[in-house]
């Protein structure tokens, strides 16, 4: 919210303090200072009077002006439209600094000029608090300008204003009442508020009925006013409402605002002629209103409405009707003051877009005793300033009458939950300035709570208005006193951290994407959980779902990093998927390009379906999972996402672990990627629940180990798993097998291919004899015959 | 004997001069092969006279150890030299691109993250995560925020459901723990992605990444707190740090404060990272509420607590001087290889 040091200054004496060093006090106290910004600026400006005006003799609209500055007359060239001779103007004399540069001596087409005629704009007057002829031309100060004085105290624009950020338990302080109470308890002064209470019990009896036939409306007061005189505001009240960035209109459309911005209670005034003094507070309209801004809005019935004859003439607390607005012919008026449901305030103004002051206001909680202090005020400034007459008494719906909250708190505990030792007198003082009417027994402190804190409920609060008002540098450091805990991670954050460690190890970069997604995202999901989790009301189409899959996110990082210019990728993403019901931790690596490069030395280890089935495997043999432990299978579970010959899925015992390959060429130009790239989607959830094999210690053989090469022709659909299977299985002395060498073309049979194998023979026990090694050998090749139909390569 | 002599020098001046072991093996064959000069005198003994046969035969022998000595010498130190001929030839470019192998690194969230993780897990905390589909309950109503309040004009949530959401802070974490171990005392941080609907520019983002701590405990304070964000804070931005409160508010701690640590960049004098004012606002905190205890089962006037909040990207920001928020999510590989380190 807006409010300015003068605005202030009507309720405390702020002489000694400059503008920052009251913003730097309010912010150290919990009233954040967000900007401070002088109304106007300009250095070295004076009222200056338009003796005489001629046109500039070279120009079709320059004119030359001779202005008297009270202790000399200058010659000024001016540009603005409206300059005539008898006018009192804002001069920039030279020297002066305006936000568009210096003032010079200058001489413009042949013309000596010795300073600047002003428009407010060039001032820096927020372009939004003037009209536009204002903002067409130099400013037209009025008769009683004192000429030689300084023109931004004549006008008010002497002021900083202070755009204060309040936090939502505070906006108590939208009343300027209230924030002038809360500044004085900062600052330690004394606020003098007008004296207005009870300035509305006054009046004749009254024909008005006010009444609400729903519960959104508790409160409700009506006031007759018979006789008022429209005229301008007084200019004390048009700069007040300047600085607040209320546009000024007349005396009493002026004193609602006035009054909403001093108490933050928005109140209303209908013109007493064209209105029914029957008022009903209603809602249940299905229909459409159109409201003073000429704008049709579409009425819900949760909406708040006011009625007569059955018939809106307002949308409670946010905006008025055309058909009852004050205009200049208006003779007499009547008040509304209510309290209205805050939340279906806001709703409403929010479905509406409504922004107004009174929206903003009527949005939040106000405070219970505002409604009366509004219509004291009110009354005590209609009567002051619009001559108002016929005063009738105030017709009342519900229960205007507040509770006053009160409660103990205990010194003691204050200190407690505060770690300080503050003595009873300082806590006295703190809540003395607050007007909480503190009375001190022993360690018990008895408060009673104005009605504008209502965030003020328990000893908590009570904590923390002594801190902040004492100031948190009287507040010292240590470390919790408790029972002693072992810090550690759980097991899938230990996983989580390894797979990290691991990955990164093994060359690649860990990404982070959206968890929202587009519905191309859900469709093509990979080990997807579903259904999925939907937003109710998205943003957009590309962030409608909960991502139930890794891989599609992961493609289009992989897009984004392919179409510039970087080739070799390898990325992995560790997330949480989600489906209605389910939650899953999963991997996704994608990878493109090489891996391990180096291009003089002939090095380039690519990207492909075995370098990715290897790191897969790495994992895995990390976690105690072994070739042995695992299986790898041919995917026949998604050929559409994958290269249907060129994928695979790895089992943890019985249990899909994940799917890895080649990205299906399809797909490839859907995400836009490389054809080459591949890709995998890993459950940690199958990772976490199967038990890992542990490290065990195994004798090292002291007996050396033989090597054997085979080489074999097989037909092209045996897989070498079967045949490095058939070969294990045939002796324990077997130690390792290894294929160096697949072939196909020349040589070899269309339909078969050779397969080069080196296989290790070694005891723990002995060393093994030639003879022992041809009996292992010969059972090889006798079994391999067998199950594989496998030649000898000659 | 003369001539014997004369033989010597000549064959002694030949080996001195050779300069390749192939000349060397030449004038061996030359001097000590079996139609060599000293084999010519040999013969020439049996000519002599008998008793001088022995001292003749005694300088033959001499003269011939000595060049077989000098032949050895000569080819040791010609071996040295031609060794060092053919290392020179084997001379590499040192300048040439080594084989680098390529090791990636974690996402700089993730960098942020884990060092915040294992500051606190030294401190005796653990770590606890918690469903990013939450429900309305443990995300507002739990956290002290109930139906129509204000604060939640704040988060701007989005909703799957009426009573599920994607969850705006993780104090949803938060209030499950609670509910979790009450009565008992807890020690956690919460890690974890958070929603919000907000248009993604350079400050915002419809996702980031929060870590709330909580502590619960008999007679937790205030200051504790502040000693717990200092020590924080020297952690994260380098010893030295000062920490100051300023005073805030939310829903699910009072007091509530805003803090700020002094500017890592300039140490407090004011640069254009802290804009000037030698501070930099860093966390949300405060003393759990005590309706937030009760709720979830504790009894406030035993148990008192302090929590607080920090934004990881906004961390990362400050310490790298990251400048726009979209590049953790965008994933550029340029961007992610520039947080490797070890430290």
């Amino acid at each position: 919210m807006i409010t300015s040091k003068k605005w202030l200054s009507q309720y405390m004496d702020l002489s000694d303090l400059t503008s920052e060093q009251l913003a730097d006090k309010m912010t150290t106290a919990g009233l954040e200072v967000e900007g401070l910004e002088p109304m106007a600026q300009g250095t070295n400006l004076t009222i200056g009077y338009v003796k005489e005006c001629v046109d500039h003799p070279n120009s079709d609209h320059l004119h030359v002006c001779q202005v008297d500055l009270k202790d000399r007359v200058e010659q000024i060239v001016c540009g603005a439209p409206n300059v005539r001779a008898g006018l009192k103007v804002i001069v920039a004399k030279v020297g002066a600094k305006l936000i568009g540069g210096e003032i010079k001596n200058s001489v413009i087409r042949g013309v000596e000029s010795n300073g600047m005629i002003c428009s407010l704009l060039e001032l820096g007057v927020d372009a939004k608090q003037l009209s536009d002829y204002q903002k067409s031309g130099i400013e037209e100060l009025g008769e009683d300008a004192p000429i030689g004085e300084d023109p931004l105290a004549y006008l008010g624009l002497d002021d900083t204003l202070l755009d204060v950020g309040l936090t939502p338990n505070r906006s108590d302080c939208l009343a300027s009442f209230a924030l002038a109470k809360e500044v004085g308890a900062i600052l330690h002064k004394k606020v003098t508020l007008p004296d207005y209470e009870n300035a509305s019990d006054i009046g004749e009896p009254t024909k008005l009925k006010v009444h609400s036939a729903t519960d959104k409306c508790p409160l409700f007061l009506g006031k007759v006013i018979k006789e008022v005189t429209i005229k301008p505001s007084p200019k004390w009240m048009q700069q007040l409402l300047h600085a607040a960035g209320v546009k000024s209109i007349n005396n009493v459309v002026d004193i609602s605002n006035l009054v909403m911005l001093e108490t933050g209670q928005p109140t209303h005034f209908y013109d007493i002629e064209k209105m029914h003094q029957d008022i009903v507070v209603s809602d249940g309209f299905d229909t459409t209103y159109t409201a003073l801004d000429g704008v049709e809005y579409k009425i819900e019935p949760e909406d708040i409405m006011i009625t007569t004859q059955g018939k809106p003439v307002g949308i409670a607390g946010l905006m008025g009707g055309d058909d009852s607005k004050i205009d200049e012919s208006t003779k007499g008026i009547i008040i509304e003051v209510a309290t209205f449901n805050y939340v279906q305030c806001r709703n409403t103004a929010r479905r509406l877009n409504i922004t107004s002051d009174a929206a903003i206001r009527n949005s939040k909680e106000i405070e219970p005793g505002a409604p009366k202090k509004a219509m004291d005020r009110c009354v005590q400034l209609l009567i002051e300033y619009a001559d108002a007459k016929g005063i009738e008494e105030t017709a009342v719906y519900g229960n205007p009458h507040v509770e006053e909250k009160s409660f103990t708190v205990s010194v003691t505990n204050i200190n407690k939950r505060l770690g300080t030792q503050f003595k009873a007198e300082e806590m006295m003082d703190v809540l003395t300035w607050l007007d909480f009417q503190p009375k001190c027994e022993n360690d018990q402190i008895h408060v009673t709570i104005p009605s504008y804190r209502n965030d003020i409920a328990i000893e908590a609060d009570i904590s923390e208005e002594i801190i902040r008002l004492i100031g948190f540098d009287s507040l010292g450091s240590t470390l919790p006193l408790m029972e002693m805990t072992q810090g550690e991670l759980d097991k899938l954050q230990k996983m989580n951290r390894t797979i990290r460690q691991l990955l990164t190890h093994m060359g690649a970069y860990e990404s982070e994407s959206y968890t929202l997604v587009s519905a191309k995202h859900i469709e093509d999901a990979i080990l997807g959980l579903n259904p999925v989790v939907e937003l109710a009301s998205p943003m957009s189409e590309d962030r409608k779902y909960v991502r139930n899959s890794l891989l599609p996110s992961m493609l289009d990082v992989l897009s984004y990093n392919q179409n510039r210019k970087a080739s070799d990728l390898s990325l992995f993403e560790l997330s949480n998927v989600y489906g209605q019901d389910t939650v899953e931790e999963h991997l996704g690596l994608v990878m493109s390009g090489s891996l391990q490069k180096n291009r003089w030395m002939k090095i380039d280890i690519k990207a492909n379906f075995y370098t990715l089935k290897g790191m897969i495997e790495t994992l895995l043999s990390s976690f105690g999972f072994e070739k042995t432990r695992i299986k790898i299978k041919e995917n026949d579970l998604d050929t559409v996402h994958y290269h249907p010959y060129a994928s695979a899925l790895v089992y943890i015992g019985k249990e899909l672990f994940g799917i890895f390959g080649v990205v299906h060429p399809i797909m490839a130009k859907k995400y836009d990627v490389s054809s080459d790239s591949v890709m995998a989607e890993c459950n940690l959830e199958v990772l976490l629940k199967n038990k890992a094999s542990k490290v065990k210690f195994e004798g090292i053989s002291k007996y050396p180990s033989v090597s054997r090469d085979l080489a074999l022709v097989v037909k092209k659909d045996i897989n070498v798993g079967v045949i490095t299977d058939t070969i294990r299985k045939c002796s324990k002395f077997i130690k390792n097998v290894e294929v160096f060498d697949v072939y196909t073309g020349e040589h070899v049979a269309e339909d078969s291919k050779s397969i080069a194998l080196s296989i290790l023979f070694q005891s723990s026990e002995k060393t093994l004899t030639d003879q022992e090694i041809n009996d292992v050998h010969q059972k090889i090749l006798d079994a391999l015959k067998k199950e594989c139909n496998a030649q000898l390569r000659g | 004997m003369e001539k014997l002599q004369h033989l010597k020098e000549e064959a002694l001046q030949a080996i001195e001069s050779c300069e390749t072991l192939s000349q060397l093996q030449e004038k061996r064959v030359l001097y000590l092969g079996k139609k060599g000069p000293i084999q010519d005198v040999m013969k020439m003994m049996k000519d002599l006279p008998p008793e001088q046969r022995p001292s003749f035969g005694a300088s033959v022998n001499e003269i011939k150890s000595a060049i077989a000595a000098l032949i050895e010498e000569k080819k040791a130190r010609l071996e040295e030299i031609e060794m060092n001929q053919r290392l020179e030839k084997e001379k590499i470019d040192i300048t040439l691109e080594g084989y680098q192998p390529t090791i990636g690194n974690v996402h700089p969230l993730t960098l942020v993250q884990q060092e915040l993780e294992d500051l606190f897990i030294g401190l005796g905390y653990t770590v606890a995560e918690g469903p990013e589909v939450e429900l309305d309950f443990y995300n507002f109503e739990r956290a002290n925020i109930p139906q129509g309040h204000p604060a939640r004009d704040m988060q701007d949530t989005f909703y799957i459901n009426k009573e599920v959401l994607l969850r705006t802070h993780t104090t949803a974490i938060q209030t499950r723990q609670l509910e979790k171990h009450a009565p008992n005392p807890i020690k956690v941080i919460c890690p974890g992605k958070v929603y919000r609907r907000d248009d993604d520019d350079a400050t915002h983002s419809h996702q980031f990444t929060q870590m709330e701590g909580l502590v619960v405990a008999k007679d937790i304070k205030l200051s504790d707190l502040k000693g717990t964000l200092e020590f924080m804070a020297n952690k994260m931005f380098g010893e030295g740090r000062k920490i100051r409160f300023r005073p805030s508010y939310f829903q699910f701690t009072e007091p509530s404060v805003e803090v700020d640590v002094s500017c890592h960049i300039c140490n407090g004098k004011g640069c254009p990272v802290c804009k000037g004012t030698g501070w930099i606002e860093v966390l949300g905190a405060g003393m759990v509420h005590p309706n937030v205890l009760e709720m979830a089962g504790y009894d406030s006037t035993q148990m008192s607590g302090f929590a607080f909040g920090v934004g990881v990207e906004r961390v990362a920001m400050l310490k790298y001087g990251i400048d726009d928020i979209r590049h953790f999510y965008t994933n550029d590989v340029r961007f992610l290889k520039m947080f490797k380190r070890f430290d």
